[in-house]
């Protein structure tokens, strides 16, 4: 069975995290992605955490990470030889990612109107923080101001302290995730009537409209919170400290019966404070204070293994070691060992959806410029051309 | 210009967040999406909007609801009769795509697992999104939105410098998935066409988030380490982190990624003296005594407002960002200008503005062409138009229960 996006061919000029982690699904699923990294490299490889805390271009985690599966081409898009070669590339290409603001992107020769004159059926993706036009569109961007203004930011943290972001670059990531979406409804279209597109994704148009039932409750009902709950969103919903790490409790009104049981106080089944949805909440404080002290007192896999029993739904907040021992994760063999020339063996999430055995494909991050060569000459330039493109000899 | 997914039927048996979601991207785009609910088994989000079970038709109004579930048509037909469970295979025949949110058992105990439904439909794609995936030894656990997040190991690695794991404040993991079904569904229309048959597409929205985190997973692997928490600063840039601004509760972020955006930022704050301090004179000395740069930058902060903070520092070339509330993100001039929310209609439910699809398909936009369906309102189309059903057969569903033009009010209290 061939690979579910096995024939597309994806140019990734993409730095850090939001159109590396596109390509980084198109090639997983089996799209043939040319990285083309500026001299010197994506920056993601300057970042860490490096392979024991020593700075290296080929073992940066991030890197290693959002860039499997594809193949490198080192590329000068400043110059005009290395814009000259990227078009050619351009010409066989089904799909370009990139995430620059909309002024480099133009100044780098990233210019939809130019590449559809090379390519009538190309889709460019462009993931930028505001969308490619408005007050906004040049304003300067990365994980943790897109967050902000984004409106998620302003919910998460402790009422008494000030608004924080959560870990690592979700901000990137879900602009990565919501481009390989909107790329592949394109490269549908494409597929129909043999015309491409331009893709203009805001991360912020991504993420304001997803604040759970905030906007459709301050639009229509008139309601707004403005306030942060930190852990204890309610006696319900929350992140309670137990013996060893924390345990998570969302208890939607049905799973409140199995709640109780699970957690060893059928009495409460009984209590008339916490008969309906309504009386609880009524009682959240009395109620709250129950959950943190059955909590306090449970190991973390222990109530993890009673609310899998009695179907509630309790968690416990799992550490990168409990991702990397998890039973659940082992049995479905999410997690994929990939052997990396440089950085050497480690574990690696797997396809972010399952659809065949042979769906996903499990390659390491490719060495700087490992590609260069190759692929230009795939795309019929010259040796002389080639030396020309910016790469280093 | 025809919609990428004109011409797709999509059958939506998902409820609350994730799956609605991802059901109405389907429907922004084009496909025509059928959304299934039991008269006694309705989406428990149409009771939890707030409106008085005393009104007439309230559980059409649920502004959360209406929000999650435009673009849709509404049949109701209670899958656990045996009449029920043909109507769907019926249906599912004559469609492209089915998507579900259940727990990994509940399709299989209805008689609708992924063989059953092929066999009706040899080309159907099937989509699965529980929480931690159809198999498994813990796929029959329970899980809701916030527990994707502590599942995937998010809130780990969330929370302020030196302290404990910190929930992201909703629940993350439900739009994180949605927002995958349509790639997830595209794939699943390509693979139908090259091969010919269907596919049972299972995602974990656990494994689907873990995604998210990667890096910090591979960092692991290497390096034996688990990172803490680290509130608002980053690895490598200084200053990174949240200032207080004039107003009640109201911040800005302020990230700098150079040396030039730092001496841009020393300049608006009118503090150049900061540049010759060697405290501050690289990335990584400012990375070492980033705390020592906070009280300067918020006494200047703390005098201008939040927007002001940011477009003076954004003038001049300083990654600048106002923390906005959701009455801003309404207001806001750039999603305004982008067009991101946009007035709807609805029969029941009134007019207020709901978010426009997100992504610009520049050629073949997406389009709110339907407000949110009320409960069973397209029975007739579905049944009569669709199934081709008589008016007889139509009639016996309604009297035996299998359908109803009005939710059973008794479920979900």
């Amino acid at each position: 069975m061939p690979l579910p996006l096995e024939g597309i061919r994806v140019l990734e000029v993409g730095t850090f995290v939001s159109a590396p982690y596109c390509g980084r699904l198109f090639a997983g699923y089996g799209a043939d992605v040319i990285k083309v990294e500026p001299p010197g490299g994506d920056l993601a490889r300057a970042h860490g955490p490096f392979q024991d805390g020593e700075p290296n271009p080929e073992t940066s985690a991030l890197f290693l990470y959002l860039n499997t599966n594809k193949r490198s081409v080192e590329l000068d898009l400043g110059s005009q030889a290395g814009r000259d070669a990227f078009l050619r590339l351009a010409a066989d290409a089904d799909v370009i990612i990139e995430n620059y603001r909309p002024g480099d992107a133009r100044a780098l020769g990233l210019d939809y109107e130019r590449l559809r004159a090379v390519n009538p059926r190309l889709v460019l993706v462009s993931i930028t923080a505001y969308g490619q036009e408005g007050p906004y569109a040049e304003y300067r961007s990365n994980n943790l101001v897109a967050f902000a203004m984004g409106g998620q930011m302003f919910l998460t943290g402790d009422p008494d302290k000030p608004p924080v972001k959560n870990g690592g670059y979700q901000a990137d990531y879900q602009g990565g995730l919501n481009a390989f979406s909107a790329a592949n409804l394109a490269l549908l279209a494409a597929e129909r009537d043999g015309e491409g597109q331009h893709v203009d994704i805001s991360v912020q148009h991504c993420m304001a409209p997803i604040l759970e039932a905030g906007v459709p409750f301050y639009a229509y009902n008139g309601l707004w919170l403005g306030q942060r709950r930190g852990n204890l969103m309610s006696s319900f919903m929350g992140v309670y400290p137990c013996l060893d790490g924390q345990v998570g409790v969302h208890v939607m009104a049905r799973n409140w019966p199995p709640f109780a049981e699970a957690t060893g106080h059928p009495e409460w089944l009984e209590d008339e404070r916490y008969a309906t949805a309504e009386s609880r909440r009524a009682h959240d404080d009395v109620l709250m204070a129950e959950v943190i002290a059955w909590a306090a007192g449970m190991r973390k896999k222990e109530a993890y293994a009673l609310g899998g029993e009695f179907r509630a739904p309790i968690t416990f907040i799992h550490t990168m070691e409990d991702l990397l021992e998890s039973p659940q994760l082992a049995a479905r063999g999410f997690l994929r060992r990939i052997e990396h020339p440089v950085a050497g063996e480690a574990s690696y999430p797997g396809p972010p959806w399952w659809m065949g055995p042979d769906a996903w494909r499990d390659g390491p991050a490719p060495l700087l410029g490992a590609d260069t060569q190759a692929v230009l000459s795939e795309a019929g330039l010259s040796e002389a051309e080639i030396a020309r493109v910016g790469a280093p000899a | 210009m025809t919609a990428p997914l004109a011409g797709i039927r999509v059958i939506d048996l998902t409820m609350v967040w994730a799956g609605p979601l991802g059901t109405r991207l389907l429907g922004d785009y084009g496909a025509e999406v059928i959304k299934v609910e039991g008269p006694g088994q309705w989406d428990l989000l149409r009771g939890l909007g707030g409106i008085p079970r005393t009104e007439p038709r309230w559980y059409n109004r649920a502004a959360y609801f209406n929000h999650n579930n435009r673009n849709k048509y509404s049949a109701a037909i209670d899958l656990r009769q045996e009449a029920g469970r043909d109507l769907l295979l019926k249906l599912l025949a004559v469609s492209d795509v089915l998507v579900e949110n259940y727990r990994a058992n509940v399709m299989g105990n209805l008689g609708l697992s992924f063989e059953e439904v092929r066999a009706v439909n040899p080309r159907i794609v099937y989509v699965s999104m529980p929480g931690h995936g159809k198999t498994g030894p813990e796929a029959h656990y329970v899980t809701y939105g916030t527990n994707v997040e502590q599942l995937a190991g998010l809130v780990s690695i969330s929370g302020y410098e030196g302290g404990e794991p910190l929930k992201t404040g909703f629940s993350y993991g439900d739009p994180t998935s949605g927002i995958a079904v349509p790639a997830a569904v595209a794939l699943g229309l390509q693979q139908v066409k090259r091969t010919g048959e269907g596919v049972h597409i299972d995602m974990a929205q656990r494994e689907n988030l873990t995604g998210f985190v990667g890096e910090y997973l591979v960092d692991y692997s290497m390096n034996g380490e688990l990172r803490a928490p680290a509130g608002n600063t980053h690895p490598r840039f200084a200053p990174h982190g949240v200032y207080r601004c004039a107003g009640e509760d109201r911040w800005v972020t302020v990230a700098c990624e150079s040396d030039e955006q730092f001496a841009a930022l020393c300049r608006v704050i009118q503090r150049e003296e900061l540049l010759e301090d060697p405290r501050f004179s690289t990335m990584a000395a400012r990375k070492a005594n980033e705390r020592a740069l906070h009280p300067a930058i918020e006494e200047w902060t703390s005098k201008r407002g939040h927007y002001e903070a940011m477009h003076i520092l954004q003038r001049h070339g300083v990654p600048a960002g106002a923390v906005l509330t959701i009455p801003e993100v309404m207001s806001d001039p750039q999603l305004r200008s982008r067009g991101a929310w946009s007035e709807q209609v609805h029969p029941d439910a009134g007019t207020w503005e709901v978010e426009t699809p997100p992504w610009n398909l520049t050629r073949t936009p997406g389009h709110a062409r339907l407000p949110a369906p009320g409960f069973a309102e397209h029975n007739g189309y579905v049944f009569r138009d669709v199934l081709g059903l008589d008016e007889e057969a139509i009639a016996r569903l309604y009297a035996d229960g299998v359908t109803a033009d009005e939710p059973n009010v008794q479920s979900h209290t």
